[in-house]
């Protein structure tokens, strides 16, 4: 159901060869690069205590100046969780703001766009089944399913809530409006262009994990034209000159593929909406990202992320002020609205 | 008067066709496009543009939702086991500040825009029960929005929708169980009347 390739659109196609070539030689160079991360693992692991330990002993502007850093990375993390299924550093930077929802355009197992959400109906237990005729209210029974969201920390998990409402209106509002003044929006989209390009590795390892295959080769076409032609990843042309849509995926999603539990609900201080099983996906995520592997310092890590994370909500709509005006109970809302979304992502 | 005449049966004969085109196809898709496009007709209204026509504009799109949405139906659902425990003044009454509710929420959120073309891209029926897929322009991309309706005698209503997985029924559903497990009934049409006002302010 896909576009096909439109020549003349940008480059010439035919001339340019087959794009599978070039997936294959970057393939190789993945592959090691996959290969040194895996060895590095252990070394940045080490190193990474090593800075936590320090960390401890520096002066209180650096440890103020990380913790802000900490707020903000997080932050952005509340309005985009509910959306992006909190799935981590890659998971929600993705660019396509033509077309965000590239599931839709592909073929599901009845050859229509979109899933079938028929069957998740709360007061069928038979997909078969049929509701009774509203017109005769007696035949209407409700078959009532028990609550499906485990949350027995919730007192916590409000008081968690409440706190990261706080930090939003207090530090990550007033930052991102700064930010977005400062620079102008097509600026914005292209860095954040840029921050996706280099999260591909999460894409990439996790749908390879997931045995998508073809997703994952969608990855790596996409990783190999931004970083090329557009420019370390600016440009989005593998969307607007090859068609190739972003295909994601997080660790958290992976795990939930591969059938593990949910476990229980938990909300994240500064990070949102979350459960067991994507807390753990979120840390897999951080080791998959490259940044981390070559970069010196934890400082600069927490700074890259702040600053995508920023640049991000920057280019979003306002989910969580959203969800806000519009519920009754934003707590139960953001739990559900994230359960829900991570559900359809995990089965479609 | 010969030519007014002509114009007369010409319209007639267009307006009778058109209805037996509607009357024609019972299909899903058939009975909420024209709901959809009325909606964003009277959005790209300039008569009814501004905040002084506010009450109109907002009385005509509610008009025509109901012509296609079932409010009682979504009440229902979002109550869940408590619409049976109520008596039947406080269903309608129910009905009435959760439709006033809904219109705060959604047509306040799409007054905002307008000048709008709704895709109809896909549609799912099984039983009495079936599925519409709109992709609807929202802020330069395209967002799915899927309709899940219901048979009500030879008329398809809708009573959920869902962007992105998320149901609107069920979200609010689970919000309503929670403030009806610890204020009861009474405090929840308290809060949602509460918020109502909030609106109108």
């Amino acid at each position: 159901m896909r576009k096909g390739l439109v020549p003349g659109r940008g480059f010439n196609l035919a001339r340019l060869g087959n794009r599978e070539i070039s997936v294959l030689s970057n393939l190789q160079r993945i592959t090691l690069f996959m290969l040194k991360s895996e060895r590095g693992c252990y070394v940045r692991s080490l190193r990474l205590a090593e800075l936590l330990k320090q960390s401890r002993l520096l002066g209180t502007g650096s440890f103020l100046f990380i913790l802000s850093l900490v707020i903000l990375i997080g932050l952005s993390h509340v309005t985009y969780a509910a959306e992006t299924g909190g799935g981590g550093l890659g998971a929600g930077i993705d660019p396509s703001v033509e077309n965000p929802y590239p599931d839709l355009l592909l073929e599901t197992e009845d050859g229509l766009a979109g899933p079938d959400l028929l069957d998740d109906d709360p007061y069928l237990s038979e997909p078969e089944e049929v509701l009774g005729d509203p017109i005769f209210e007696d035949d209407f029974v409700f078959n009532v399913p028990p609550p499906n969201i485990f949350d027995p920390l919730e007192p916590v998990n409000r008081a968690i809530f409440v706190f990261n409402d706080k930090v939003y209106f207090w530090v990550l509002k007033p930052t991102k409006n700064v930010y977005s003044f400062v620079l102008p929006q097509d600026i914005r989209r292209s860095i954040g262009n840029a921050f996706a390009n280099l999260a591909a590795p999460i894409r990439f390892l996790n749908n390879v994990l997931q045995g998508e295959f073809e997703d994952a080769g969608a990855v790596l076409s996409r990783f190999a034209i931004n970083s090329t032609l557009g420019v370390f990843g600016f440009g989005d042309p593998a969307y607007v000159d090859f068609d190739i849509e972003p295909r994601l995926a997080d660790f958290g999603q992976t795990l939930g593929k591969w059938s593990i539990g949910e476990g229980f609900y938990i909300c994240l201080p500064f990070l949102g909406p979350s459960n067991v099983r994507d807390s753990v996906g979120f840390l897999g995520d951080v080791y998959m990202h490259p940044v981390p592997y070559f970069s010196e310092s934890l400082t600069f890590d927490m700074a890259y992320l702040g600053v995508s994370r920023i640049n991000l909500i920057s280019i979003s709509p306002d989910v969580y002020e959203e969800l806000k005006r519009i519920s009754l109970d934003p707590y139960v809302a953001a739990r559900q609205a994230y359960y829900d979304y991570r559900r359809s992502e995990i089965n479609p | 008067m010969k030519r007014l005449i002509v114009t007369a049966l010409v319209l007639l004969h267009t307006l009778v066709a058109g209805s037996l085109l509607i009357a024609d196809d019972h299909s899903p898709t058939a009975q909420l496009q024209p709901v959809i496009d009325q909606i964003i007709r009277i959005l790209d209204d300039e008569t009814l543009k501004g905040d002084g026509q506010k009450e109109q504009r907002r009385n005509q799109i509610m008009d025509t939702i109901a012509s296609g949405f079932d409010f009682k139906e979504m009440s229902r659902r979002v109550l869940g086991p408590t619409w049976n425990e109520i008596s039947e003044t406080e269903r309608d009454y129910f009905v009435t500040q959760f439709t006033k509710l809904l219109e705060n929420v959604y047509v306040g959120k799409l007054e905002s825009y307008g000048g709008r073309t709704v895709e109809f891209v896909a549609e799912r029926i099984k039983g009495k029960r079936a599925q519409v897929t709109t992709l609807t322009p929202y802020e330069g991309s395209k967002i799915p929005i899927h309709y899940i309706m219901q048979r009500e005698l030879d008329k398809w209503m809708v009573y959920d929708i869902n962007i992105e997985g998320v149901s609107l029924v069920r979200n609010y559903k689970e919000q309503f169980r929670a403030i009806i497990q610890t204020r009861q009934y009474e405090g929840l049409i308290k809060t949602i009347e509460d918020k109502n006002k909030n609106f109108a302010e």
